[in-house]
C-alpha cells in the first residue's frame, strides 16, 4: 500500500476520462463533442510527453500522425486480400501504425535530436511537408489520390462491425491511448527518464556535464511520444473516417492545436494536456456554432499572451496556488 | 535538348534565386542579433504579397511602389510584435520566442483571411518579357530580381556605413560590450527586429511576380521551409550567407526540377520540395554552421 499514492496523481485524470465516457454514453446527442475532446487531451498528453518534458517543440509532430494512419490504412488495404486474418488485421494495422511512425521518428530524431533548441526546430519544421510532398510526388502508397478503404473494412469485418467500430469502437481506443499517454507520462516522471529530463530541459548543458545521456532520454521521450501519436493516427483518423489523403493527415494545423492544448493546459504536467484539451476543444466546438471560422483568429493571441504572461499554463498557475494543501499531491 | 532545357532552367532559377535571397535576409538578420528563429516568417511573406495585391487591384498601384510600402507595414508590425511580445520574451527559454514567433504567424494568417478570404487570388503585370532563346523571362521577374539585389546593396551599406548599422554590428559581437560603451541595445533589438520583418513583407512584394495565381493566407508555409533551408546553407546568422543561400538554392530547385522531369510517374513539382527538406537534414546534419560560412 505504500507504494500506491506515488501514481494517486492519475486518478483526477482517470476520473476526467471516466466522466466524458459516461456523458457520451449516456447523454443524447454528446458523443460527437465527448469524442472529440477525448482525441484533443489524447493529442496534448502525446505530444506533452516530448515537447513538455524536454521544452524542444517538433512543429511536424503532425507526420507522426499522418504515419499512424498510413500504418493503419495500409494494412487494411494489403490485406484484405488475406481473408483467414480476419480482426486481426486491425490489431497489425495498429501494430504496422507504430512502427512507422517509430521508424520515422527514429529518423528524424537521428538528425534532429543532436541540434540544441532552434536548430532542432527547424530541422523538424519541414517534416510534415516533406513526407507529403514525398508521397505525392513519388507517388508511394497511391500518391496524391490516397486510399479509401470504407468497403475494405466492410469486407473484413461485415457492415455492422465496420459501423460499430468506426462509430463506437473508434472512440473508445482514443480513450484507452489517451489513458495510456498519461499512465506513461506519470511512470517516466516518477522514474529516472523524468528525472533526466528535467534536469535537461532547467539547463541541458549542467545536465550533461552531471553525466546525464542527454541524447538517450530525449530520444526514449521522442520516440515515445511518436509511437503516441501513431497510435492515435490509426484510430482517430484511420478507423473512424477510412479514408487517408496526404495533405489531410500532414496538416501543420494539428501541430498547432498540440502546441495549444499543451500550453494552455500546462507543458510538463501531467494533467495539463487534459485541462488543456477539454478548455480548447470546448471553446473550439462553441466557437465553431457561435463564430465559425474564427477558432485560430482568436487561439493565437491567446496563445502569444499565454507565453509571456502565463508561461506555465492553468495547471503550473494551480499548482503554485495549491502548494501546501491537501489537493497538491493530486496536481502533477 | 536537356542541356537547353536544363540551362533555362538554371537562369531562371538564379533570377528567383536572388529574390530567395532577398526573402530569406529577414530571417537571418533576425535570428543573428536577437537569436530568435522567426518560425512565422512565411505569414510576413504573405503579408506582403497581399500589400501588392491590395495596392495593384484596388488601387491600380505599381508593384515597384508596393515594395517601400510593403517594407513601412513590414516596419510597423515588427515594432508592435517586438514591444508587445518578443522584448519580454528574449530572456526566456527557446521555447516561448518559437512559440511566440509562430502564434504571430498563425495570428497574421487568420486576420488576412478574415479580410481578404482564403480563395487563391492573382494579379498581372505586363510589362512585357525578354526572349533569351533557350528560355523567356519576363520582366517583371527581371524587376524583381534586380530589387532583390539594390536591396541586399543597400542593407549592406547600411550595415557598414551608418551609425545604427555599426551599433547593430557592435551588439551581435557582445551584446554587454556594446551596452557598457553606451549602446542602445534594446533599441538595436528592436530596430533590427523590425528591419527583420520589413525585409520579409518587403521581399513578399518581390515574390508574387514568380506566382501568377497563387497568393492566399496559407501560402506562407512553403515559404517557411524554403527560407529555412537557405537560412542554413547561409550559416543562418548572417543575410549576406543567406542572399547567396538563395541563389544556390534557386538552382538547385529549378536544376532537379529539370531532372525529375525526366523520372517517369512522378510529380517533378512534388518532389523538388521534398529535395528541399532532404537538404536542410543533411546541411544541419553535417555542417550546421552552413556551407557557405568562411569558418
Amino acid at each position: 500500500m505504500k507504494q500506491l499514492p506515488k501514481y494517486l496523481p492519475l486518478a483526477p485524470v482517470f476520473a476526467a476520462y471516466v466522466v466524458m465516457f459516461l456523458i457520451a454514453e449516456n447523454m443524447e446527442g454528446m458523443w460527437q463533442l465527448m469524442s472529440m475532446l477525448l482525441f484533443y487531451c489524447a493529442l496534448g498528453q502525446a505530444f506533452n510527453v516530448f515537447m513538455g518534458m524536454t521544452g524542444y517543440v517538433d512543429f511536424g509532430y503532425v507526420a507522426f500522425l499522418g504515419m499512424g494512419t498510413y500504418g493503419m490504412a495500409l494494412s487494411i488495404t494489403r490485406l484484405v486480400q488475406y481473408e483467414f486474418l480476419g480482426v486481426w488485421i486491425i490489431v497489425i494495422g495498429f501494430a504496422l501504425a507504430m512502427v512507422m511512425s517509430t521508424l520515422l521518428s527514429m529518423a528524424v530524431g537521428a538528425v534532429a535530436l543532436r541540434l540544441r533548441g532552434a536548430y532542432f526546430a527547424i530541422a523538424t519544421i519541414g517534416v510534415n511537408e516533406g513526407f507529403r510532398f514525398l508521397i505525392e510526388g513519388a507517388r508511394i502508397w497511391n500518391g496524391s489520390e490516397g486510399m479509401i478503404f470504407t468497403a475494405d473494412l466492410n469486407t473484413i469485418l461485415g457492415r455492422e462491425a465496420a459501423a460499430a467500430l468506426c462509430t463506437y469502437w473508434a472512440d473508445i481506443m482514443v480513450l484507452v491511448i489517451a489513458a495510456l499517454a498519461a499512465s506513461v507520462t506519470l511512470f517516466y516522471m516518477r522514474t529516472k527518464v523524468g528525472y533526466a529530463l528535467t534536469a535537461l530541459r532547467e539547463d541541458e548543458d549542467a545536465a550533461k556535464v552531471m553525466g546525464i545521456n542527454v541524447t538517450k532520454f530525449k530520444i526514449i521521450a521522442f520516440i515515445t511520444s511518436a509511437s503516441l501519436a501513431g497510435l492515435l493516427g490509426a484510430t482517430a483518423w484511420a478507423l473512424k473516417t477510412p479514408y487517408v489523403f496526404p495533405p489531410e493527415v500532414f496538416e501543420i494545423h494539428y501541430t498547432i492545436e498540440a502546441i495549444i492544448i499543451a500550453m494552455l493546459g500546462g507543458a510538463g504536467t501531467l494533467l495539463g494536456p487534459v485541462v488543456g484539451g477539454l478548455v480548447y476543444g470546448l471553446s473550439k466546438y462553441y466557437l465553431s456554432i457561435f463564430l465559425p471560422g474564427f477558432q485560430l483568429l482568436i487561439f493565437a493571441p491567446v496563445i502569444l499572451v499565454i507565453i509571456v504572461l502565463f508561461p506555465e499554463g492553468i495547471v503550473g498557475m494551480l499548482k503554485a496556488r495549491t502548494k501546501g494543501t491537501g489537493v497538491e499531491r493530486f496536481i502533477v | 535538348m536537356f542541356f537547353e532545357q536544363l540551362g533555362g532552367n538554371l537562369i531562371q532559377g538564379v533570377v528567383l534565386g536572388a529574390v530567395y535571397g532577398m526573402a530569406t535576409m529577414g530571417l537571418s538578420l533576425i535570428f543573428g542579433v536577437l537569436k530568435v528563429v522567426n518560425v512565422g516568417h512565411g505569414a510576413f511573406i504573405m503579408v506582403g504579397a497581399f500589400v501588392t495585391l491590395f495596392l495593384f487591384s484596388s488601387l491600380g498601384i505599381s508593384p515597384i511602389i508596393a515594395v517601400p510600402v510593403a517594407f513601412m507595414v513590414g516596419m510597423g508590425l515588427g515594432l508592435i510584435f517586438y514591444y508587445t511580445t518578443i522584448r519580454k520574451l528574449i530572456k526566456a527559454p527557446e521555447l516561448a520566442t518559437l512559440l511566440a514567433t509562430f502564434s504571430m504567424g498563425v495570428l497574421l494568417e487568420e486576420l488576412v483571411k478574415l479580410v481578404f478570404g482564403s480563395e487563391f487570388r492573382g494579379y498581372n503585370w505586363e510589362v512585357g518579357k525578354i526572349d533569351l532563346g533557350i528560355t523567356v523571362l519576363p520582366m517583371a521577374k527581371l524587376y524583381a530580381c534586380a530589387g532583390s539585389i539594390l536591396i541586399a546593396v543597400l542593407l549592406f551599406l547600411w550595415f557598414k556605413k551608418t551609425r545604427a548599422g555599426s551599433a547593430v554590428r557592435s551588439v551581435v559581437e557582445d551584446s554587454e560590450g556594446a551596452r557598457v560603451c553606451g549602446i542602445n541595445v534594446g533599441g538595436a533589438y528592436a530596430l533590427s527586429f523590425s528591419l527583420g520583418i520589413g525585409l520579409t513583407v518587403a521581399s513578399g512584394v518581390l515574390l508574387t511576380m514568380f506566382i501568377p495565381v497563387g497568393i492566399n493566407p496559407y501560402m506562407g508555409g512553403g515559404y517557411t521551409l524554403k527560407a529555412f533551408v537557405i537560412a542554413v546553407l547561409g550559416g543562418l546568422s548572417s543575410p549576406y550567407g543567406a542572399f547567396f543561400g538563395g541563389l544556390v538554392f534557386g538552382l538547385i530547385e529549378n536544376g532537379s526540377y529539370t531532372l525529375f522531369a525526366y523520372i517517369p510517374g512522378v510529380e517533378p513539382f512534388a518532389l523538388t520540395r521534398f529535395l528541399s527538406f532532404v537538404i536542410l537534414l543533411v546541411i544541419l546534419l553535417i555542417r550546421p554552421t552552413g556551407i557557405l560560412s568562411a569558418k
